[in-house]
């Protein structure tokens, strides 16, 4: 093979790598997947080193001289989780190491695999609302209940993806969910005395919940990766700390207007 | 019967966090299976040990091993089952707790709450290292180079 297409291939690996990574792959998947489709194409000097914020890849083809490797340095800064992208990556780099896929047939599977879109917002708002209120029940939660969390978790749901797509400072997006979440919940709370805040409240933050870093940061440290393992878990503790500060804002903020009582 | 019930409910708010998750429109059902079946053996052990911690580390072990099954039959990422799956034992609840003592000047009340999230997550944390260590183990075995 010669440099022309060294460098394509590592293009598109990149390529592969930047979408598994943005749509909340844990990043021993994506050193694998890189290692994987470049060693398959006959390339004996593969070195990848893949963190949360950014890719570097190394290559060199057999019986070339030391010099002659390439490396490339991709910084990541939007992330967004889409699994349904994850597996399709997924099976997408089987099927390259598999088969003797050209390069422009791989790059055309790639762009298809990125126009994949999230489900639609109505959609995304639905469930979310459906996930919490149905975490409410498990606690134990009336039917009143159940359908206050409902709503609030809608309007959670639409405040935290709205904010999203104007990226807003992640840190600020959870803030202002647990704060919408606990002034609907105070609210249905004062129109109906059946309805307890802290039932409405969990079921809403439900939806903001670090899993993903939660997941993605055990796997990472089990195999090996110390620094993205660290990085995703301080991620979790920062998302979680946000919720309950946005919370834990708006309730003191009422017991301070409220006189000292949390209804 | 109380179990059914559980069962039925752990589901459809597992199938909600798949949809919000994205998961791919085959793999939802089964993530939701996943999470209404953890959530049966969280309350068949909290039952008996009253403890949440003890019954979260059972319940997530359960997610593991079912991903990892359905990671094989389904050939999907294991990861994409357990992330919607082990959402509804999060420590939401000790988590405000914790906030709610915190403003009430309870720091006593916080730190057990306080101590009961960590613990919680730590349970859910090890339990997925168990099994995917296990997994990973199994996988070098299998293929050595």
């Amino acid at each position: 093979m010669n440099e022309i297409d060294s460098k394509k291939l590592l293009k598109m690996t990149l390529y592969t790598a930047e979408i598994l990574l943005q749509s909340g792959a844990e990043t021993y998947r994506v050193e694998d997947t890189i290692v994987r489709m470049c060693t398959s194409r006959g390339f004996d000097y593969v070195e990848s080193f893949v963190t949360p914020t950014g890719i570097f890849l190394s290559l060199n083809n057999k019986g070339d001289k030391p010099e002659d490797i390439i490396t490339l340095v991709r910084r990541i800064k939007s992330r967004s989780i889409n699994l349904n992208r994850v597996a399709k990556v997924n099976d997408f780099s089987r099927q390259f190491v598999s088969s003797d896929m050209s390069i422009e047939e791989a790059f055309n599977i790639l762009k298809d695999i990125d126009k994949i879109k999230p489900y639609p917002a109505l959609i995304h708002a639905i469930f979310g609302g459906i996930a919490s209120a149905f975490v409410t029940l498990l606690f134990g939660a009336n039917i009143f209940e159940f359908m206050a969390a409902f709503i609030t978790s809608i309007m959670v749901t639409f405040s935290i993806k709205n904010l999203d797509k104007i990226s807003f400072p992640p840190f600020l997006t959870n803030i202002s969910g647990g704060c919408v979440a606990t002034i609907f919940a105070i609210i249905f709370a004062s129109l109906y005395p059946a309805i307890r805040i802290d039932m409405v409240v969990v079921g809403a933050i439900m939806v903001m919940v670090p899993g993903v870093a939660i997941t993605n940061a055990v796997r990472d440290s089990i195999s090996g990766d110390l620094i993205s393992g660290l990085a995703k878990a301080a991620e979790a503790v920062i998302i979680a700390t946000s919720i309950a500060f946005g919370v834990g804002f708006i309730l003191q903020l009422w017991i301070l207007i409220s006189g000292g009582k949390l209804l | 019967m109380i179990y059914l019930y559980d069962f039925i409910i752990a589901l459809t708010c597992t199938i909600g966090f798949a949809v919000l998750f994205n998961l791919p429109r085959t793999a939802i059902l089964n993530a939701g299976f996943a999470g209404g079946f953890s959530w049966v053996i969280y309350n068949l052990f909290h039952n008996i040990t009253h403890s949440s911690v003890l019954s979260t580390f059972v319940a997530s072990l359960a997610i593991a091993i079912l991903a990892e099954t359905f990671a094989v039959k389904f050939k999907f990422p294991a990861t994409i089952f357990i992330v919607p799956a082990i959402v509804p034992l999060v420590p939401g609840h000790a988590l405000y707790y914790t906030m709610l003592s915190i403003i009430q000047n309870n720091y006593s009340a916080a730190v057990r709450y306080g101590s009961e999230t960590v613990l919680v997550s730590i349970a859910i944390a090890g339990a997925l290292t168990v099994v995917l260590s296990v997994n990973s183990f199994r996988k070098l075995k299998r293929s050595p180079n």
